[in-house]
């Protein structure tokens, strides 16, 4: 590289800033240089199909404009030229983020000043400007505005340093051949056209010989060996031949070259074309079929005139089965293979133990198709699949002559004769068949039309199931049926089926519903000798199932007996996963039969961790102290509930809102005064805290928000507001339709909400009546009296509310014995100070800590002074608010107070 | 020092009656009827062993953002301009309003140190406006105690240097007594407005607002107490921590001291000695003023209810004997 070709290679910037005429002669000879180029870069895009970084991506547009504008601009199309100014403006502005991370690019700054120049040239030249339509000189002046402007706006600086500095860009202009594909693809290319050393410029090549290997290597995760030597060959001829290009030789122009390259671009291209089919077609990354193919004498099966027996059968299946696993073999094929062969031995009669070893075989390739345990298998592989595992059974089922089982050993098959044997587990094959299921449900969308086709397989599963779980009754073991009915049961627990709903009329029980297979199914396994897993598996379903069907008392008591509660940390993952769908179910059914405290806490573990999601196996949530692995995740990804087994979340949190409000409001109200304020359930107080917390409260949105306001309303004992709150129409469609009649859940909610109201009311408001009337409350609250009645005694009984009721007249008789604030206040000062109080004895135990025993005496005195002391301050302060001379009545009712006070000391110090 | 020696300390405060209004004016436009503190300056001179104080005004209510307010300038300006009409001009102290005689708290003992250091006679005027709309008029005056002042200027919070000043709750502050002066032209005009004054017997001193006002009490009380405990804790660890320094102190000592003897017998140097503060930095034990400040604000309150209930009492009392008598009737 000599100064010579710095000279030789007219720079565009030198072309625009020259003589008109000069252009005209110069050009000719950039252009093709550039749009070869360019073409070449973008077949190279076509055939390659490789990631490319975003950086790459968007300086390739962005030189792709360029390169557009230039040709325009020798044709002085303006109109052109400012269209594809301004497509640059938006490559530019796309390109933003990696602008700032790598600097502006040069050859963008470049472009701008050439056009600024040219602008200015063409402005100059006024017998041009004259001459041109107007079309053309508007699109001129507006170019040369925007232009301006977007300089002056944005990247003045650069282009003054450019200006200041062009040669720098001189020395790139030499480069300016491969740079194009070297910004498309690496980043230390960059600096090879930065800094344009003169000695440094032999590196190139070698950079990119380097360059497609790693490529390809992108390109196909199992790197093809034979591929990459040989496009390294073809590449490095590409190399070399581009290479030369930059020097510009005449030879260079040459169409030869040009073509050549162009031509072996081809022939590298297809093959690579053909091996993306054929990765294509296989819908995996997979070994491809490489150079010695093991299978290949596939259309020729058998010899023409070979006698096709059982053993030449029999041996071409070993033949073919012994290939299995290896590397190289291809599985498509080896299913297509045995399936050849089972239609060879089907026309030449050879019986049906070869069938059905055949049928097993084949199942099993299926199977065995996907080397990858995450993959889901493909749709039309699956319908085999499920077609081929029919046949088997039906072959099976009529013919009970044929024995099937995994203890039949290879040499013990009797493949011909009458009592046939055949090695094989059928059942295998069907809880295999049932985890792919699963797996083609996880893998695929759960709201695309694609889930209810997949879905509408679930039949035929169950159809299949059932067909095994009758063939197995006959013919199988214990253990088998037992794994044969959990599948059933597992297919059969979620589906809520309305004929078996308890309605509590007295019709006549159906036959065949679900409930009495249910109960059929995991009563056998209950009795019959069964591995734990199956039997926890059974009873969590069986509940699942009972609480679904609303039937809540079957549900508790078998959850009760069970005593899964106590172990189910011991067990499995995914059983733990059911035992939680469960536990949800379950509180769900004690909601709608209106077993409120049963309902929070069944819910209260599974809500209070806001991980409802991960806890039901519903979806994974990010988790926040360590990422998981990809493994981690990938085995999570897999312990995944398909969509349709799902229990709606919204429905599980806004039942366990409700309730816990139905519990918490009138808590709160009746331990208002409470030195320790103890909560029923924490997530509730923290959404009411959260709400708490906003500036402005707009009428309520989201489910949380209604709870939120049903919750304050009902604290005010306004049970209509909360009751609208709770049940309307935004509710309705929310959360409530989804319930099985929904009107009955609405009514008890209703009820409960008046009730609890009433309690709540008379909490906060009992301090100022003195009386009471119930006729008055039961209208308020529009319950019936004897509700009313019901609920106050209750209340009396429990001593919560300090009164009784005067039968004649209908009325409550408040009796004021609830502590006044002011003692409530001086009992939490006195718990304090005693706090204090040891506090500070403690220190002095620190300071005197050489003489223990004498401390120790010291204390044992002292203790009970001071807490007697204390005691009859607080007495003190009780007596002392009576205001007068303390009747008898008072007295006791002191002394009754003084009592319950005391036994919540004692509760409270129980719970410390 | 020599000053306070020539003369006798100031024994009692002479409030003008203008001084009372003007504060109270204040605080009842300013305070947001009392729960907003407001602040003062008081001008006044010393005459014997009295101060009066004659005249104040307000620091005027300025909120965060206005940083480049000086308030020195505005004092200057504003004693400046007082002296152009030949009032008082002299700096005497300040006045601050109070709620429910929450007062004793850092920010207030260093601005009155501050002003006892720069003017040895002034005081602080406390001012609670609750009471006065009950009734009574409460205006008190505290100054820092001589031993507080010098306690405060070693500004050495630990435990040790408030035993060697024998720092207690009860001996930071003194209160000196006020008394309301008014002058002879205002006090026959007050006789002449009583004159006119017809409807002036609706007395409602037998009104118990009990209730409330204990409650706050008790409330802030609990407050009170809540913050000594935990700064008990506070100092508790610390004492703990200290402890098992100095075990570990002791532990690396004996061991020191058995290996130099074994040392000593085999013949070699003993080890160097190392730095034992080095080793085990002494540990800050934490400031006990606000645990001071906490247990005089504890006091106060004390002394706030007991008073409060004892006029209650004597109110019930007099109700109950008001009600026998209308019985008896």
């Amino acid at each position: 590289m000599s100064r010579f070709f710095k000279a030789g290679s007219d720079s565009e910037s030198e072309t625009e800033s020259s003589e008109d005429d000069e252009i005209i002669q110069q050009r000719p000879s950039a252009a093709p240089v550039q749009s070869r180029t360019f073409q070449f870069s973008d077949d190279e895009d076509d055939s390659r199909r490789i990631v490319r970084s975003a950086k790459d991506k968007r300086f390739d547009e962005m030189t792709n404009i360029i390169q557009q504008m230039k040709n325009h601009k020798q044709i002085k199309d303006m109109a052109n030229v400012l269209n594809d100014f301004e497509a640059l403006i938006k490559a530019a502005d796309k390109a933003k983020k990696v602008i700032q991370e790598e600097g502006v690019p040069r050859f963008f700054i470049r472009c701008l000043f050439d056009l600024e120049e040219y602008a200015n040239e063409c402005w100059e030249d006024k017998e041009w400007r004259k001459s041109i339509s107007k079309n053309n000189s508007k699109s001129f002046t507006s170019l040369r505005q925007k232009l301006k402007k977007y300089i002056r706006e944005k990247y003045e600086k650069e282009v003054n340093d450019y200006k200041e500095n062009p040669d720098q860009g001189d020395d790139d202009k030499r480069d300016e051949t491969p740079a194009p594909q070297d910004e498309e693809s690496e980043d230390e290319v960059d600096t090879s056209v930065k800094a344009p050393v003169k000695p440094k410029l032999p590196a190139p090549p070698v950079i990119k010989k380097q360059l497609p290997k790693s490529m390809d290597d992108d390109d196909d995760d199992d790197d093809d060996i034979d591929w990459d030597s040989s496009d390294d060959s073809v590449e490095s001829d590409i190399d070399d031949e581009q290479f030369d290009t930059g020097k510009l030789t005449a030879e260079y122009f040459l169409k030869k070259s040009d073509s050549g390259t162009s031509k072996k671009e081809k022939k590298r291209k297809e093959p690579k074309q053909m091996k993306l089919e054929e990765t294509d077609e296989e819908g995996d990354w997979e070994e491809v079929k490489g150079g010695a193919p093991l299978i290949m004498e596939r259309p020729k099966m058998f010899g023409k005139d070979q006698e096709i027996n059982v053993d030449a059968v029999l041996k071409k299946l070993y033949e073919i089965t012994s290939a299995r696993g290896k590397k190289g073999t291809d599985r498509n094929e080896q299913i297509e293979l045995l399936k050849e062969l089972r239609e060879i031995a089907e026309t030449n009669n050879l019986g049906l133990g070869i069938d059905v070893k055949l049928y097993f075989n084949i199942i099993g390739a299926i199977f065995d198709y996907n080397p990858n345990t995450l993959t889901s298998m493909r749709n039309d592989v699956w319908e085999s699949c499920l077609s081929y595992l029919q046949t088997l059974l039906n072959i099976l089922i009529d013919h009970p002559e044929v024995n099937v089982g995994e203890h039949i050993k290879e040499d013990d098959e009797n493949l011909t004769e009458a009592p046939l044997y055949v090695r094989g587990c059928f059942l295998t094959l069907v809880e295999k068949m049932d985890e792919e299921f699963t797996k083609m449900l996880q893998s695929c969308d759960a709201h695309s039309t694609e889930y209810v086709e997949r879905l509408q397989d679930e039949r035929q599963v169950c159809d299949i199931l059932e067909k095994t779980l009758r063939y197995l009754e006959i013919k199988g073991t214990t253990l088998e049926i037992s794994r044969i009915y959990l599948k059933r049961i597992e297919h059969l627990y979620y589906k809520f089926d309305t004929s078996c709903v308890y309605t509590g009329d007295n019709e006549p029980k159906k036959e065949g519903t679900s409930e009495q297979t249910m109960d059929k199914l995991c009563k056998f396994l209950y009795t019959s000798e069964t591995p734990d897993r199956l039997r926890t598996r059974a009873i969590l379903c069986h509940i699942y199932h009972h609480a679904l069907h609303n039937r809540w008392f079957q549900a508790r008591d078998l959850m009760l007996m069970s005593h899964l509660q106590d172990n189910i940390g011991h067990s499995d993952i995914p059983t733990q996963l059911l035992y939680n769908r469960t536990l949800v179910q379950l509180g769900l059914c004690a909601f709608r039969q209106g077993n409120i405290r049963d309902a929070h806490n069944a819910l209260v573990d599974i809500q209070s961790s806001n991980r409802a999601k991960e806890l039901l196996a519903q979806g994974l949530l990010p988790n926040r102290q360590n990422e998981r692995t990809p493994e981690q995740e990938k085995i999570e990804k897999r312990r995944l509930f398909p969509y349709h087994m799902h229990i709606n979340l919204e429905l599980l949190e806004c039942v366990y809102l409700v309730s816990a409000m139905l519990l918490e409001i009138p808590f709160m109200a009746a331990h208002e005064m409470d030195v320790r304020r103890r909560m029923i359930s924490k997530n509730f107080h923290h959404v009411m805290k959260m709400s708490e917390r906003q500036t402005l409260i707009g009428p309520p949105e989201s489910m949380r928000e209604h709870v939120v306001a049903a919750s304050k309303s009902m604290k005010t004992g306004d049970w209509k507001a909360c009751k609208n709150f709770i049940i309307n129409d935004k509710m309705n469609a929310k959360v409530w339709d989804l319930f099985f009649q929904p009107d009955k859940v609405r009514d008890m909610i209703t009820v409960k909400i008046q009730e609890e109201s009433l309690r709540t009311y008379l909490f906060t408001y009992s301090n100022v009546y003195d009386t009471l009337s119930l006729h008055t409350l039961a209208e308020m609250f529009e319950l019936d009296m004897s509700v009313v009645h019901r609920i106050i005694s209750k209340m009396i009984i429990n001593e919560e509310l300090m009164a009784s009721l005067a039968e004649p007249t209908q009325t409550v008789i408040m009796h004021r014995t609830e502590p006044s604030r002011l003692q409530s206040l001086a009992l939490q000062l006195s718990d304090k100070f005693l706090t204090l109080v040891e506090n500070n004895e403690r220190i002095l135990e620190v300071k005197q800590g050489i003489y223990p025993f004498q401390n120790k005496r010291d204390r044992n005195d002292r203790q009970p002074g001071t807490s007697a002391a204390f005691q009859h301050h607080t007495q003190g302060v009780v007596e002392g608010e009576g205001y007068g001379p303390p009747t008898s009545k008072s007295v006791t009712n002191n002394q009754h107070w003084n009592r319950r006070n005391n036994k919540n000391y004692s509760r409270e110090s129980r719970n410390y | 020092m020599a000053t306070r020696k020539q003369r006798a300390p100031v024994q009692y405060v002479q409030l003008d009656g203008l001084v009372v209004l003007k504060l109270i004016k204040h605080c009842q436009e300013e305070g947001a009827g009392g729960t907003d503190l407001v602040q003062g300056v008081l001008l006044g001179l010393v005459v014997d062993n009295r101060l009066e104080i004659t005249n104040c005004f307000p620091f005027p209510r300025h909120s965060e953002d206005q940083e480049d307010f000086n308030e020195v300038q505005y004092q200057m300006e504003m004693m400046r301009n007082l002296r152009h009409v030949n009032i008082d001009h002299l700096h005497v102290g300040w006045y601050q309003s109070t709620y429910f005689g929450t007062f004793i708290n850092r920010p207030l003992i260093d601005s009155q140190y501050n002003y006892q250091d720069s003017i040895e006679e002034s005081v602080v005027l406390i001012y609670d406006p609750l009471k006065t709309t009950q009734g009574f008029l409460s205006v008190k005056a505290y100054r820092l105690t001589p031993a507080m002042m010098k306690f405060h200027s070693e500004n050495d919070f630990t435990t040790e240097n408030i035993t060697k000043h024998g720092m207690t709750f009860d001996k930071m502050f003194e209160e000196i007594p006020v008394v309301t002066k008014n002058s002879h032209l205002v006090n026959s005009l007050l006789c002449n407005l009583e004159e006119k004054d017809k409807e002036a017997d609706k007395f409602n001193f037998l009104d118990l607002a009990t209730s409330s006002m204990l409650q706050k009490n008790l409330r802030q009380l609990m407050e009170c107490v809540d913050a000594t405990t935990m700064d008990i804790n506070k100092y508790l660890n610390c004492q703990r921590q200290i402890m098992r320094q100095q075990q570990a102190k002791q532990q690396y000592l004996q061991k020191r001291q058995q290996d130099n003897a074994m040392r000593a017998q085999r013949g070699e140097p003993p080890l160097p000695e190392e730095d034992l503060n080095k080793l085990f930095k002494p540990l800050q034990s934490p400031p006990r003023l606000d645990c001071l400040l906490y247990s005089g604000q504890i006091d106060n309150y004390c002394q706030q209810i007991s008073s409060f209930s004892t006029q209650s009492l004597g109110k019930l009392f007099m109700a109950e004997s008001l009600q026998n008598d209308g019985q008896s009737n």
